[in-house]
């Protein structure tokens, strides 16, 4: 009956309750006794004492009662007992994103201060999740979360204009140091350090990669930025999609393999380090075969090693150090940058509380990107505001770009009239420029040929999806494919490119298949070009074999799916060059 | 002694036991069902802790009123927790004692001290009952089973105090109502909030063992140095 009176969407979300339920989700849905000390630890609670539909229980209870009603035999037979109730519409749905969205910013200060150990964080983010899978999200979250699965950044970034900003901080830092090797390296092979960064720094603030740059320059440092899979945010951390988590973080980590990268530094991200470091092996259900590590342990390294040198009169200002919550609280990074302030700046004052207990920049948690929670996240932000007041410097230095959105805000808001930086660009105004930089020449490992490496495959297709597809497959082997949409193109491209195979699909507008491949054949200057024949109509194999030339060297039908594709290939190929391509 | 009393101290104490703990079997056999998740990342580079490190962190956090904001903010209310816990354990004590080891509880001292630890209780037990009627946070997440949870422990102590003495041959009453009241108090735990005991071992284990392994746990802090006054 129960199941019955849902929405479709709730009635989803039950369901999907179920599959996500672990012993750590259940232990924490289990496990509460009400006892009220999580409350205080929450800002939100702290700045609305008189609402308390923002304690980390109530909101916890939200959840909490769809699993009793549900999935718990005490909540099923005496629901009214231990306040179980289900989920039914999807006014309830909209009514629990208001609270898993609006209420928290998964911050974890509760869980951190809960005597039972029960882990607030992790049933909010459960339930962010369970709404998302129907679709139920606040608007910028499913904006950033569209970009991060189709462009494959969070701020929508072009591959265009990220390597156009790489170029153009390349130039700036040739011509800054006067030298040529001083130049940011693109998908380089074999390198020590791969850097990935958050797409604001390319969008808003590339003042920062200009900043690293500099300072694997002048460490003489064997790095390079990746041309893809360069973003180390992570929107499935903030919006409890646990299939996009994993997806994002393997495109990082696939690159990295692919370069035969050492080590991973990320710049400072918070939640990109926490996604990239801490949850993305989880998510993805893979270990990592190289080192992660934030860019602020890599600095703090080349200072000890005497790689860079540093002086910290340099910045001379007051300094206070804000701890974003994924770094501290969830991955206990909190005295490295610490330690490396202590070399960069000339005055710090500790922040109270800190460290794991620090509050919450409240931009955290995606909050940023939700702009109809706004006035309650800057109204709970007087306690940040309090927190940084009662420093007394003149500039707050945080490890990450969400921080320092969110504190930028806070302080625009209170009118606390400080700075906000980050440890980058303290390092690198800090950093003693020697007159003399060495950068060593590596020598990269040699590559191991790809099966179709130094084959140049003319692949024709007028079906723009097949001749993507079949692009694809073939340049991650190693080809040099060029396309052609019709017969006409195909023709002249053979003659022009001479290509060592051609794919040939049948039916094309214009020119057909069966023309080009008999044009190939009796041209004496092309007609020994491998060609294999693949179509959707089996049918027409026959006319092609019945035409008066050689037959083709290949004949698949479509669909065809990569193996089958791949096999042939090699197979035609291997006849060309029996024993082997040099 | 009357056989009634006989029969609540001893068998319907044990036929309540067994059932409690034929419940609890299933209640774990039930939280073991679902598959614990691990972590895959590597280790946190804070080479002073681990995962095992995490959890006995975790475990002891209880006793340990400095590592927690909230204990350490609100300590006197972690000390009623104390408190009203301690009385607990020693009433559960203590219904073993009087049937099976009555000598124990001879000493006029033992009685006091349980007597005083009793109606601490009590007065605590109070004192939270108003706490979750006043305070609007509280009262909006306490549930039905909380509130009659918090009373049932309440009126236990309370009877309990009457029950120490022991002294059947000046009335069966007190020592009746009170083996009954834990009989009673057997069979419902497995039901309501007061099995977080159950529990505790395993939400702490698995919140400690992240938290170690990524280096937060045991937690590091820079307290506020007190101003000082010239």
């Amino acid at each position: 009956m129960i199941p019955n009176a849902r929405s479709h969407k709730a009635g989803k979300v039950v369901e999907r309750m179920g599959k996500k339920l672990n012993r750590q989700l259940v232990g924490s849905l289990v496990g509460c006794v009400h006892c009220g000390m999580c409350t205080e630890s929450c800002h939100y609670v702290l700045a609305n004492p008189d609402d308390p539909t923002y304690a980390p229980a109530y909101k916890a209870d939200q959840i909490r009662k769809i699993f009793k009603r549900n999935f718990d035999w005490t909540g099923k037979v005496f629901p009214w007992w231990v306040h179980a109730q289900d989920i039914r519409t999807d006014e309830d749905l909209e009514k629990l994103k208001d609270i898993v969205f609006g209420k928290c910013t998964n911050c974890r200060r509760c869980s951190l201060n809960c005597p039972m150990g029960v882990d607030f964080a992790l049933l909010n983010r459960m339930a962010r999740g369970l709404l998302v899978s129907v679709g139920v999200m606040p608007e910028g979250v499913a904006v950033v979360s569209k970009d991060q699965w189709e462009v494959g950044n969070q701020m929508g970034v072009l591959p265009q204009e990220y390597i156009e900003t790489l170029e153009w901080l390349s130039d700036e830092l040739e011509e800054e140091f006067k030298d040529p090797k001083a130049r940011i390296p693109i998908d380089k092979m074999d390198a020590e350090i791969v850097y990935a960064i958050n797409p604001r720094e390319v969008k808003y603030d590339p003042r920062t990669i200009s900043d690293a740059a500099r300072i694997f320059y002048l460490a003489g440092e064997n790095w390079t930025m990746p041309s893809e899979g360069w973003d180390m945010t992570n929107f499935g951390l903030f919006s409890g999609d646990d299939e996009l988590g994993g997806a994002v973080a393997l495109r990082v980590y696939d690159k990295v393999r692919e370069l035969r990268g050492k080590t991973l530094v990320l710049s400072e991200c918070g939640h990109g380090y926490r996604s990239t470091r801490c949850e993305g092996p989880n998510w993805s259900g893979k270990g990592v075969p190289f080192v992660i590590e934030s860019s602020v342990l890599t600095m703090l390294r080349y200072i000890r090693e005497g790689r860079i040198r540093v002086d910290k009169v340099k910045n001379k200002e007051s300094y206070t150090f804000h701890d974003s919550c994924n770094n501290a609280r969830s991955c206990g990074f909190f005295e490295e940058p610490r330690e490396l302030l202590d070399l960069v700046v000339t005055d710090f004052r500790e922040m109270y509380p800190n460290r794991a207990e620090n509050y919450c920049c409240t931009g955290g948690g995606g909050a940023m990107s939700m702009s109809e929670y706004t006035p309650q996240r800057l109204k709970s932000a007087v306690i940040k505001a309090d927190q940084l007041k009662a420093t007394g410097a003149k500039a707050v230095v945080t490890s990450c770009h969400n921080c320092v959105d969110g504190l930028t805000d806070v302080i625009r808001h209170y009118k606390l009239g400080m700075k906000v930086t980050q440890l980058v660009n303290l390092t690198a105004n800090a950093v003693i420029i020697p007159e003399k930089v060495s950068v060593p020449v590596f020598i990269p490992m040699p590559v191991e040929a790809l099966p179709l490496q130094g084959f140049k495959i003319l692949v024709v297709d007028d079906e723009p999806d097949i001749l993507a597809f079949l692009s694809a497959v073939l340049e991650d082997q190693g080809a040099t494919v060029i396309q052609a949409a019709d017969g006409e193109q195909a023709l002249a491209l053979t003659i022009e490119e001479k290509p060592d195979l051609i794919t040939l699909d049948l039916s094309m507008p214009g020119k057909n298949g069966g023309y080009v491949f008999e044009a190939i054949r009796n041209n004496p200057e092309i007609a020994s070009t491998k060609v294999c024949i693949i179509t959707g109509k089996p049918e027409l194999r026959r006319l092609i074999y019945e035409r008066p030339v050689a037959p083709p060297d290949g004949y698949l039908d479509k669909p065809v799916n990569e193996e089958t594709l791949l096999t042939n290939i090699r197979m035609i190929l291997e006849m060309k060059h029996p024993v082997g391509h040099a | 002694m009357s056989e009634t009393l006989r029969f609540v101290s001893d068998d319907l104490q044990l036929m309540a036991l067994s059932f409690m703990a034929i419940v609890y079997m299933i209640r774990i056999r039930w939280l073991l069902g679902f598959k614990a998740s691990r972590d895959r990342q590597a280790p946190s580079e804070r080479k002073d802790t681990s995962s095992f490190k995490g959890i006995v962190y975790s475990w002891a956090n209880i006793a340990m009123p400095w590592s927690m904001e909230s204990t350490r903010r609100m300590f006197p209310f972690y000390l009623q927790f104390m408190v009203f816990h301690l009385a607990v354990a020693a009433n559960i004590t203590m219904s073993f004692v009087i049937p099976y080891a009555p000598g124990l509880m001879k000493p006029m001292i033992v009685v006091r001290l349980l007597q005083i630890l009793f109606s601490a209780a009590v007065a605590i037990g109070c004192y939270r009952m108003y706490r979750r009627f006043s305070n609007p946070a509280m009262r909006l997440i306490s549930t039905p089973d909380d509130f009659f949870s918090l009373a049932l422990l309440t009126v236990w102590s309370f009877v309990s105090i009457f029950a120490a003495p022991n002294r059947p041959d000046l009335g069966e009453v007190p020592l009746m109502v009170y083996f009954i009241m834990t009989a009673f108090f057997l069979v419902y735990v497995p039901f309501s909030k007061i099995s977080h005991y159950l529990y505790y071992p395993f939400t702490r284990f698995y919140f400690g063992r992240t938290m170690g392994y990524r280096g937060v746990y045991p937690v590091k802090r820079a307290a506020q140095p007190k101003p000082t006054h010239t």
